[in-house]
């Protein structure tokens, strides 16, 4: 599903410049569950942000689908991104919205219609167990509902791909792992998921592969993979 | 595409409606551009008119010696309407200019006495010659002194009103150069203003942007309610300043132009009312949408 071919991303130039990702070759198959460690600075965000096409790598190709997504238009952006969900430590929630209407926000600027909005928001928020919080401000609930309310807006979409940016740096660890058995829930309904992270016990609970990254470079891939650098 | 406009007018009233004082700002700094612009329509509307009115007045009188025959004056009178500039030319004979002034001064017994005792009509029979343009009395004048009528005549009744034409004249050009120069201004000032009231709208949605893009909105979702926000503005600001420019004309013009034209002037001028209404929406609705076009622009990436 998606393939870095010698990906390469140098941020800034000339003297100043710093190499984020140095000649990064991997693929992950749909329906796959890969966590991506290392530290900070490793260039896990990088390669997030370059799937989601925040980004555009310096040199290399990287193919979702078997389309080069380093050469979309401005026009075509919105339409690859609705096919990726993206999670983040901080939740990115709005503040002024509820629940629902927070989850409804993502079918609401794609243009889907009142009734599958009215529809698919609840399935979501049943998926994620947040059923009977539908009414309710971010700002009432704790960090880890926070956090299933942006798995739930992520999801809305139905997108190919989730994509989770340290999901749990916020949380306590049982609430982390909440947010990670639903996301390995999420993999079971077939939904392909990119996990970056460095929290060691996560890792080594999860059992399956892990690509480990230090200082740009893929250092490990292994399929059932343990948290060590 | 219905959706995209119905949920981004939607999300622009909204923030038109939560940003309460920066919108007051926005509208108030519209809302007084317009005003200047359209008090300068106003006014050179006011001047045509003025303009039209003294031109009406205006004509050259072209006096014969009384000894001069009719035959000769009418033959005038035919060659003169030939030139291009004479809109026309009236033949007024002794007999008419006398009961034209004894018209005039019907209420002056005095006058009407002294004129009965002398004998003979003492008043001079004239051609009153109208040019299709105010500016060209000068070259029919001079026609007139060159014609070998030169001789019939008595007098050229002309100098007097080339002061009131030419002092109206200039006046009309100042007006047009200032208008045009404050009109300038102003605009760019609403623009710059309204600019940066829209930026601190974005600004305040940061983090509502950033989520848009991340869930695939369009550039055109998020930028359409920005642009709505501008429109609303320039609306408003449209309606509040039509709502304060006809006191303020009521106000303005019997000091601006004189007692004598202000009937004149206001009758003639609810015809405008609508023209100037549409001026002005259209110009806050545009000032509106290119400062907002220019706030976002940073914002997308594009």
């Amino acid at each position: 599903m998606i393939e870095f071919i010698n990906v390469k991303k140098i941020y800034g130039s000339g003297m100043a410049h710093s190499i984020a990702l140095d000649e990064i070759t991997f693929k992950i198959e749909k329906e796959e569950f890969v966590s991506l460690v290392g530290h900070s600075g490793a260039g896990k965000s990088t390669i997030l942000k370059l799937i989601y096409a925040e980004e555009k790598p310096t040199s290399g190709e990287i193919l979702f689908n078997g389309e080069d997504i380093s050469r979309l238009s401005n026009k075509q952006l919105p339409y690859h991104r609705r096919r990726i969900g993206t999670v983040f430590q901080d939740y990115k929630l709005l503040p002024k919205k509820t629940v629902f209407e927070n989850v409804s926000f993502a079918l609401e600027v794609s243009g889907h219609t009142n009734k599958e909005i009215n529809e698919s928001v609840p399935q979501i928020l049943e998926i994620v167990g947040l059923s009977n919080k539908m009414d309710s401000y971010p700002g009432e609930l704790s960090g880890g509902e926070q956090q299933r309310v942006a798995i739930a807006r992520a999801l809305v979409h139905r997108p190919a791909l989730i994509i989770a940016d340290e999901p749990t740096g916020n949380l306590d660890p049982i609430s982390s792992w909440g947010i990670i058995q639903l996301l390995i829930k999420i993999n079971k309904l077939g939904t392909t998921v990119l996990l970056a992270t460095h929290d060691k016990d996560v890792v080594n609970n999860i059992k399956k592969r892990v690509i480990t990254l230090d200082q740009g470079r893929v250092i490990r891939d292994h399929s059932k993979g343990r948290y060590a650098i | 595409m219905l959706l995209t406009l119905t949920r981004t007018l939607k999300a622009g009233f909204q923030n038109f409606y939560r940003n309460g004082s920066l919108s007051i700002a926005a509208v108030s700094i519209l809302t007084l551009s317009l005003l200047i612009i359209s008090i300068i329509i106003v006014l050179s509307i006011t001047a045509n008119l003025g303009m039209k009115y003294v031109q009406d007045k205006i004509d050259i009188r072209v006096y014969f010696k009384s000894d001069v025959e009719e035959s000769v004056i009418k033959n005038f009178r035919s060659e003169i309407t030939k030139s291009m500039e004479v809109k026309s030319a009236e033949y007024v004979s002794k007999v008419q200019a006398l009961s034209e002034f004894k018209a005039t001064n019907s209420n002056k017994p005095d006058i009407l006495k002294a004129i009965e005792a002398v004998e003979e009509n003492p008043l001079l029979a004239s051609v009153n010659i109208k040019a299709k343009n105010p500016e060209q009395y000068d070259v029919i004048a001079k026609s007139i002194e060159d014609s070998p009528f030169k001789e019939s005549i008595a007098s050229v009744n002309y100098q007097q009103y080339k002061l009131v034409i030419d002092r109206f004249n200039a006046t009309l050009k100042t007006l047009r150069k200032t208008g045009a120069f404050l009109f300038i201004l102003f605009s760019l000032i609403a623009i710059l203003i309204t600019f940066n009231v829209i930026r601190m709208t974005i600004f305040n949605h940061g983090t509502e942007i950033e989520i848009m893009r991340l869930v695939g909105a369009s550039n055109n979702f998020i930028r359409l309610p920005f642009v709505f926000e501008g429109v609303i503005y320039g609306f408003v600001a449209a309606a509040v300043a039509m709502a304060l420019l006809f006191p303020i004309v009521k106000i303005v013009t019997p000091y601006v132009v004189g007692s004598t034209y202000v009937q004149v002037i206001q009758s003639d001028f609810s015809k405008y009312f609508f023209l100037i209404f549409i001026i002005q929406i259209i110009l806050g609705t545009l000032l509106g949408i290119i400062s907002s076009l220019l706030a976002i622009r940073r914002y997308l990436k594009v």
